[in-house]
């Protein structure tokens, strides 16, 4: 298998810190998630009204991919073919507890489609696609750790098959306000960064 | 690297029937699985119609012999006896024989016992082993200590209702690779108030029996399954001179890009899922036999698969139907139940009937098969589409 690609870029969203490629894009400690996620949306000048909308793991997820692919500059007219290959340990949990909630009250019982369309993991890949128009390939894992060897094999199968030309892939993970972390990388066939498991665990951990 | 990816065993539990024969014995009489919910309390009894299997939870702790301080979810024991059946059927007496891994689709994980008992834990010690028991890898981790699976590659896959189609091509995918020499691939769902009161606020749950590809079509039935297949390589089979049932022949997966829950007006995600699937196989549209459809009688889906299924097929769109209408939509499991189904078509050479159907949709003429058909199968196209976009086509074939 041909294993000859690269990380082109990565974004990480964690402890109240925007980063693309290691510099700090925006950082804001003082502020709880809903409200730096939402500063850094406006600091990024996403301009996306129906990020409003979305639960926070797609906020997360959404965002870190924005500023992965704006870095990018895709051109919207074409058809990108980027494969998404997302990952984490708490599913959609952050979102099922909301709808549970809402279902289990019986003063004000009120189970609302808006929560109930994101008690899936893979919607904030659904949210990416739409936002980018990517009609590629998607999955989404749930391990119980960042799991760099499944994510290295399976974008690389993905690659050499030509199923993709590019793979957005990493760990997106929601399970509360203290309790966040989204760290995506970009696959390609060109870059400085060999894709091994070796460099996506330092990138990771770094 | 294996060329072919062989299947060689399979199991299901639905609310058609315990096992493979039961399954395909309902099909054939046309028996549907569907009735009043009677094993969840729920306010929306009377509004609603689902496809619940027969045993009770304590029924399954006594079949597969657990002591009562279990804390398996109906999601676990549906997938464990789905899971034991497919490896009986494939002749595995040593599953560590080989290099074995697991991939099981969920998307209600353990929420049925979550929602039992939610308010309890912080009071009553004795519940809170369903804490454990709630996350989505929770059941794939049961289905392999179960199976003796150890040391490999134990993965869950959530992406809605396209998962379990989602589990096929993985493990097609690793044993292509060379990964892995036999990969155990599925799905299992059972019925929780979670899903009944969310998709009852999508307003897509239909009163009545569910009419996939009808006019009139109200929305769907839920219901509750698990099916699993076991895929083995072209090595796998020669050395152990295996009785192949069928083969997957092709794979493909797209974004729909359109909405979080809604399929786009022309279908574009399923369009690229079957053009991929039918690359992958090196098949033109002429040399599918017969569709396994998605098909779970919402107004949107139907209307978004049929005008996919006619920009990819055009005049000649193969006989197709969808077995929903017998078993409800089981969600993270559809794929899985229906690559079983698609295999017993093919080794019966048989196409089911789309039950309940009565007025012809205006959209398009393109009509579902009705009867019961014996014709030759070669190839079976199997269609699951999930939210979030997640669009997947598996095709299935006799030879490889």
């Amino acid at each position: 298998m041909n294993t000859d690609f690269y990380i082109k870029s990565y974004c990480r969203i964690k402890d109240n810190t925007v980063s693309l490629n290691d510099s700090v894009l925006f950082n804001d400690a003082s502020k709880s998630f809903i409200d730096f996620i939402k500063s850094a949306y406006k600091n990024q000048n996403t301009k996306y009204p129906k990020f409003f909308k979305m639960d926070n793991l797609s906020k997360l997820a959404f965002l870190a991919a924005d500023v992965l692919l704006k870095n990018e500059n895709l051109k919207l007219e074409n058809d990108n073919n980027i494969a998404i290959v997302f990952s984490n340990r708490a599913s959609s949990l952050d979102t099922d507890r909301k709808h549970q909630e809402s279902i289990q009250n019986k003063e004000s019982y009120y189970p609302s489609p808006a929560v109930f369309v994101y008690t899936l993991p893979n919607i904030c890949i659904g949210e990416i696609s739409i936002k980018y128009k990517l009609y590629s390939e998607n999955s989404f894992f749930i391990f119980d750790n960042f799991n760099a060897s499944h994510l290295l094999t399976y974008s690389n199968s993905l690659l050499s098959s030509n199923k993709a030309h590019e793979v957005l892939c990493g760990w997106v993970e929601f399970d509360g306000e203290n309790n966040y972390e989204a760290f995506l990388y970009l696959v390609s066939k060109t870059g400085t960064i060999k894709h091994t498991e070796q460099n996506i665990i330092t990138l990771y951990n770094t | 690297m294996s060329k072919g990816v062989a299947i060689t065993g399979m199991g299901i539990i639905s609310a058609i029937g315990n096992n493979v024969a039961e399954n395909y014995h309902a099909l054939i009489n046309g028996n549907k699985g569907i009735s009043r919910v009677k094993k969840i309390k729920t306010n929306h009894v009377n509004d609603i119609m689902v496809g619940e299997i027969a045993f009770t939870n304590s029924e399954f702790e006594q079949q597969l012999h657990l002591s009562s301080d279990n804390n398996y979810s109906r999601t676990a024991f549906l997938g464990v006896v789905a899971a034991k059946e497919a490896i009986k059927n494939a002749g595995i007496t040593d599953i560590n024989a080989y290099k074995t891994g697991l991939v099981s689709a969920t998307s209600v994980g353990g929420m049925d016992m979550t929602e039992r008992y939610f308010y309890d834990y912080l009071e009553n010690k004795a519940t809170q082993k369903y804490i454990e028991g709630h996350h989505a890898g929770d059941s794939t981790q049961k289905i392999a200590e179960q199976l003796g699976i150890e040391k490999s590659l134990v993965t869950t896959i959530s992406t809605a209702c396209s998962s379990a189609a989602n589990s096929i091509m993985l493990g097609a995918r690793l044993i292509k690779s060379g990964l892995l020499d036999r990969v155990i691939v599925g799905g299992a769902d059972c019925l929780s108030k979670f899903t009944i009161n969310g998709f009852k606020t999508l307003m897509i749950l239909s009163d009545t029996y569910n009419t996939p590809f009808d006019e009139n079509r109200k929305g769907l039935n839920l219901g509750e399954a698990a099916a699993f297949l076991v895929l083995e390589s072209d090595a796998v089979v020669q050395a152990e001179n295996k009785t192949v049932l069928a083969y997957v022949k092709g794979y493909g997966n797209a974004n729909d890009a359109y909405h979080q829950t809604a399929s786009s007006d022309n279908g574009d995600g399923a369009f690229l899922a079957m053009e991929k699937a039918l690359k992958v196989a090196d098949f033109t549209p002429a040399d599918i036999d017969y569709i396994n459809a998605h098909g779970t009688a919402t107004g949107n889906n139907d209307l978004s698969e049929g005008r996919a299924i006619i920009r990819v097929f055009g005049e000649h769109v193969p006989d197709f139907s969808s077995t929903k209408a017998y078993t409800g939509h089981t969600l993270a499991a559809a794929g899985a139940i229906e690559a079983v189904y698609s295999v017993l078509a093919l080794q019966n050479n048989v196409v089911y009937p789309n039950l309940n159907f009565e007025t012809q949709m205006k959209e398009f003429d393109m009509t579902p098969q009705l009867e019961l058909k014996e014709k030759p199968l070669k190839t079976v196209m199997s269609n699951s589409f999930g939210f979030g976009g997640n669009c997947s086509t598996v095709i299935f074939s006799k030879e490889q």
